[in-house]
């Protein structure tokens, strides 16, 4: 194809007297004018008013400008903006290049004009030499499966499931065990609303079983997982079948596990127990003696497991009031470290037990209590001074931790775990319910030890995470991403692979040999694999080397 | 019989669930009472526990 | 918003836009009108610790980025008084002092509650002095303070400091306007104020009332040079506060006022304390605590962090008393329970970890959209359905439901989503 004659616009804005108040506009819009390829620039007080924008689209259209340059603010804040404009104009829309002459020249260097006046020269000039060698992009969509993926039937992937069917969309649940329900089939009463495990579980497993839009798969193991956002393609078996589902998203609610305390502090599993030993105990009402001693942290808070189980002080006040309830006659004693009584309920829990008459014993890490036959003897870590107490019964407040298959299914989904195996979320503060690969999300105590409120609420979170896509029904993908610049020299080496952060790089064997093969929808456009890439094969459209290398050149220019 | 959502209060929270509810293509109403949204977070000058800026 | 009614499924709503007289699709966000501006008033966002104009953007990042008029406080909107600067400066004339308020009415089928909390007010806790001792401060003002887009560019300084240096600046101002009358004296009667005063006391001059009043003037710049000289070899002392104590549990965890545990204050107070370090190598800092409170995920490590590579100090006890020594400097009276003896901590800023209540005119909303509080004043859920109020199709998210940090707003957040949705689906 002949290459058609380039015509660049360039608009310098004058930002009121954001930029106008220290650089010089006019100036540098003549400066603008005389750079190779420029057949027209144009200084406006605001570009991005809708005088200024019109301006834009007159000039692509009277002008002919098929390369548009705007010299003014942050790509971040207005770079969208001008792309739709062109577009508007019937101009692609990466065909655009944005230069920031505020951010980087009239705030920066108020101070020193002729310097800031150079350096914006030196933008627009790289800009426009950028601008030359830009190629036209069309915005990636792809389609996504209706359905959705549940993983685990506790609280968490119950509600997560109810939640979506309820809106409408199809689920498959996933469950390993013959049973829905997870931990809550084994618990006596939930704290702090003090209700029957198995009255609230069971509510929710009939709920999910009856609903139309849900399947439940039980005694179900995943075989293989491909694909991506909007199109996971799934191969699990259930009860000896195997089943091959297309999937548009996943929520992990895998759950958690429970620490057995081998050989700590004399547990044995009949007099020395932990929490979830004497949740079965006070299912059937059998406490014997009148001494019990709950020790907190066991294999938390440690050298080797740093974190802090968030719900086991919640759970041994719930069953510290318990016991108080059956037998007031009974002594029983929590030594903590720190009470996590965190938040409205708890802390009134907490007090309701001291009201009740349990007794709270600091004790000191340094210094741990020491089980005996008939006793316990631990250091008062606020008396400073040591205590004898008597026991029938230790119990142990062991953490959750991170579920026996979490590695399992993170390699199968390619999904990040956190240092103790439990899935890792894409950001802490701002996407705390999704993986960072996309189309996955998480909920309940498979991201961390949380109890039934906070499950059903992450639950629910993930649910909405999920549905966007859903109800989106196709994904729109920026097109700045990963592309061949010369697939020949691609020597199928997979360093690229190796190192993609999002897994959208895999090789395969073609008729010219291994290539990389690029998984568009899952690129985000980070640049790692172009510039790893040292055959050149690779790069990211609109960064590409020799757009990056006019940019240089522009600058060396002048 | 209306789908669309009232969300009142422009924090954090709010502004979450706004956004989730127009991704999800339902119309939302964001109503805030200061003359910009951001709530207390935007008084933060960096947040646990990352310590990465609040903004 | 003003009235709500119907049902889940179909609310009507009315909300009053309040008037910005900034025109929102004109305005660019320069800020040229708030330069020009004369009015200058205490910054809320600031927590009045710094200064605003009239015509103002909430905060430099804020959303919508466009400028509004504070009506209160703008001339043009006092009677009597003509400004009008700000309607000459914008070239986007995009000042509108006639613009009023909007009345919308709003069909919707669900309603999200997020509106938010309110810091507990520390003056209602005596023992600790916010209030009275300038150098007790409550931790959103601190979090001010470390900001570098706050009013002190992220140096801590003391409360008292900032405060002279505030005196400083004015009495500056004033002795300079006082000195030029005095100068005016000086050239109409050819004489030095200084002689004319030895002269005028000595009884050598007749009386008259222009020579009293250059008599009261030299002698009310004399004063005024006295005490802005001992005011600046105080501020010569002035250095950046190291010496910080943080007070956990003010107002929460306490029979008098909130009986509950504010949850997320354990690791704010642990953060702050962290960037207070990093600002100034050093800063000692001490966190006076009943536990700490760190139970989100990655939370222990970060404390264990804070004590081990930072080296914060976390003191086990609570706080008896707040008072201050001859510099202004707080000084905390404490039970070290390890040793349970009476001790006693001298500080440059104490730092009070204040509740989380909430919010103001919850009260109303509550009425308004006929839900109910629970006996804390936030809206009541159930723990197990955590995002349903006490109506059908009212959600609520974030800290109106309960204290709660980032991430557990976030996700409530998201759920209350999914609750809005599931209604609006007519399944809720
Ligand atoms: C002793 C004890 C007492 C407690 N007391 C209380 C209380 O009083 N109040 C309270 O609120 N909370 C309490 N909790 C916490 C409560 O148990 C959890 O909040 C809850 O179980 C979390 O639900 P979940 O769905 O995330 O996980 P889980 O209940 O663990 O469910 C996970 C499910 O996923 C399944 N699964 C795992 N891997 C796979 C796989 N590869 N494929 C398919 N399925 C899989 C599991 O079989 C399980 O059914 C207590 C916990 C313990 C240990
Ligand atoms: C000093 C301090 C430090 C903190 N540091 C951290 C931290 O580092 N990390 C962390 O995770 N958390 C931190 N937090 C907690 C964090 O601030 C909260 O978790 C979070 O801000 C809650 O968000 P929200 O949206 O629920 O409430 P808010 O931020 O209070 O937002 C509520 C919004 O609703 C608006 N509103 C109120 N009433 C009405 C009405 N009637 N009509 C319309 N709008 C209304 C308000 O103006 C406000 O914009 C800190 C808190 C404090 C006090
Ligand atoms: S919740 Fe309590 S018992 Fe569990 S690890 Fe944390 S501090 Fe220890
Ligand atoms: S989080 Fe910490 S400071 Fe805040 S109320 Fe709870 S225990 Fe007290």
């Amino acid at each position: 194809m002949e290459k058609e004659e380039l015509r660049i616009g360039v608009f310098v804005c004058k930002c009121g007297s954001n930029i106008a108040g220290y650089l010089d506009v006019e100036a540098l819009d003549e400066y603008a004018s005389a750079l190779p390829n420029v057949v027209f620039t144009q200084w406006n007080l605001y570009t991005c008013s809708d005088v200024g924008l019109d301006e834009i689209k007159k000039g692509i259209k009277e002008q002919n400008l098929n390369r548009v340059v705007v010299a003014s603010c942050s790509p971040r804040t207005h770079e969208p903006l001008f792309r739709s404009i062109c577009a508007e104009a019937e101009l692609n829309p990466y065909l655009f290049e944005m230069v920031n002459i505020r951010d980087q020249c009239s705030w920066v260097h108020m101070n020193e004009r002729e310097p800031a006046m150079a350096k914006a020269r030196d933008l627009i000039r790289m800009g426009v030499a950028k601008a030359a060698l830009l190629e036209p992009q069309e915005i990636i969509t792809s389609e996504v499966e209706v359905r959705a993926l549940v993983i685990g039937g506790g609280i968490a992937g119950l509600t997560a499931a109810t939640s979506l069917a309820n809106r409408g969309f199809p689920v498959i649940l996933l469950e390993k065990e013959k049973e829905l329900g997870g931990m809550l089939r084994s618990l006596n009463r939930l704290a702090p609303m003090d209700v029957d495990a198995s009255e609230v579980i069971s509510k929710k497993i009939k709920e999910a079983e009856d609903h139309p839009n849900i399947d439940v798969y039980t005694g179900a193991a995943i075989d293989k997982v491909e694909g991506f956002i909007g199109k996971f393609d799934v191969t699990f078996s259930a009860n000896g079948t195997t089943k091959d589902v297309r999937l548009g998203v996943v929520i992990i609610a895998t759950g958690a596990g429970n620490l057995v305390p081998e050989g700590m502090y004399q547990y044995d599993g009949q007099k020395v127990i932990t929490q979830w030993e004497l949740e079965e105990k006070l299912k059937i009402g059998k406490i014997d003696g009148n001494n019990v001693v709950m020790i907190q942290c066991v294999g938390a808070r440690s050298a080797e497991r740093q974190y802090c189980s968030r719900i086991c002080c919640a759970v041994a006040i719930k069953n510290a009031i318990l016991i108080k309830q059956m037998n007031p006659a009974a002594k029983v004693y929590i030594l903590y470290r720190d009470i996590m009584a965190y938040g409205v309920e708890n802390e009134e829990e907490l007090r309701k037990a001291k009201q009740l008459g349990v007794r709270f014993v600091k004790y000191d890490p340094e210094r741990p209590p020491v089980v005996e036959e008939d006793k316990v003897t631990v250091f008062h870590h606020l008396m400073g001074k040591e205590l004898e107490l008597p026991q029938d019964m230790v119990v142990l407040s062991t953490p959750l931790i991170a579920s026996e298959d979490a590695v399992k299914i993170a390699n199968l989904f390619r999904v990040t775990l956190d240092e103790n195996k439990f899935f890792l979320e894409a950001h802490v503060k701002l996407r705390p319910l999704d993986c960072a690969t996309d189309g996955i999300f998480l909920c309940g105590s498979a991201h961390y030890p949380k109890d039934v409120r906070e499950s059903i609420l992450q639950a629910l979170g993930a649910a909405s995470r999920a549905s966007i896509p859903l109800a989106q029904g196709e994904i729109k993908i920026e097109p700045i991403i990963s592309t061949f610049v010369d697939r020949d020299a691609c020597r199928g080496c997979g360093l690229c692979v190796a190192l993609c952060p999002y897994g959208a790089l895999e090789i395969e064997e073609t008729d010219e040999g291994r290539k990389a093969n690029i998984i568009t929808v899952a690129c985000k456009g980070c640049g790692v694999c172009a510039a790893t890439c040292f055959r050149h094969a690779l790069g990211i459209n609109s960064f590409t080397d020799e757009q990056i290398q006019a940019q240089i050149h522009g600058f060396l220019a002048a | 019989m209306s789908k669309d959502i009232l969300v009142i209060g422009g924090g954090i929270a709010g502004m979450q669930a706004s956004l989730d509810l127009a991704d999800m293509g339902l119309q939302v109403h964001m109503v805030e009472k200061l003359p910009c949204i951001g709530g207390k977070m935007a008084q933060l000058d960096k947040t646990f526990p990352t310590n990465d800026c609040a903004m | 918003m003003e009235k709500v009614t119907g049902s889940n499924g179909d609310f009507a709503v009315t909300v009053r836009k309040k008037a910005r007289y900034v025109d929102e699709d004109l305005c660019t966000g320069c800020g040229a009108c708030a330069e020009k501006c004369p009015t200058t008033v205490p910054d809320e966002f600031n927590m009045g610790l710094g200064k605003r104009k009239a015509i103002y953007k909430y905060y430099t990042q804020g959303i919508p980025s466009t400028f509004c008029i504070d009506a209160v406080h703008c001339r043009t909107f006092q009677k009597g008084k003509k400004c009008g600067v700000c309607e000459k400066i914008c070239q986007a004339k995009a000042i509108d002092y006639k613009q009023e308020d909007k009345i919308l009415e709003l069909k919707v089928g669900a309603i999200v509650l997020a509106v938010g909390y309110d810091l507990f007010d520390a003056a209602k806790l005596p023992e600790y002095g916010y209030g009275r001792i300038t150098n007790v401060i409550n931790a959103l003002e601190f979090e001010r303070l470390l900001s570098a887009s706050g009013p002190t560019e992220g140096h801590v300084e003391r409360l008292s400091d900032l405060r002279d240096h505030e005196l400083i600046h004015s009495g500056e101002k004033k002795l300079k306007k006082a000195t030029k009358t005095l100068g005016k004296y000086e050239k109409k009667h050819k004489k030095s104020s200084a002689d004319f005063y030895k002269e005028f006391t000595a009884g050598n001059i007749s009386d008259g009332d222009e020579f009293a009043k250059w008599a009261k003037q030299y002698e009310s710049v004399q004063e005024a040079t006295k005490k802005l000289e001992a005011l600046k070899a105080k501020a010569e002392k002035f250095d950046v506060a190291t010496r910080l104590a943080f007070i956990q549990c003010v107002g929460s965890r306490d029979f008098r006022f909130n009986k509950y545990c504010s949850s997320y204050c354990c690791m704010h107070s642990i953060k702050e304390a962290m960037i207070a370090k990093d600002h100034e190598a050093r800063t000692d800092a001490y966190i006076f605590n009943m536990d700490l409170r760190t139970v989100g995920k990655g939370f222990e490590e970060y404390k264990v962090r804070g004590a081990e590579k930072t080296g914060l100090n976390y003191v086990r006890g609570r706080v008896a008393e707040i008072t201050q020594d001859e510099n202004e400097n707080p000084i905390i009276w404490y039970e070290e329970t390890t040793s349970q003896t009476p001790k006693s901590l001298t500080v440059d800023l104490a730092i009070l970890a204040v509740a989380c209540e909430a919010p103001k005119g919850i009260e109303k909303i509550a009425e308004m959209v006929g839900v109910e509080l629970d006996h804390n004043r936030f809206f009541k859920t159930d723990p197990l359905n955590p995002l349903d109020t006490t109506v059908p199709g009212i959600f609520v998210c974030g800290c109106a439901q309960g204290p709660m940090d980032i991430p557990e707003s976030v996700a409530q957040a998201s759920s209350a989503a999914s609750r809005a949705a599931e209604a609006v689906a007519g399944k809720a």
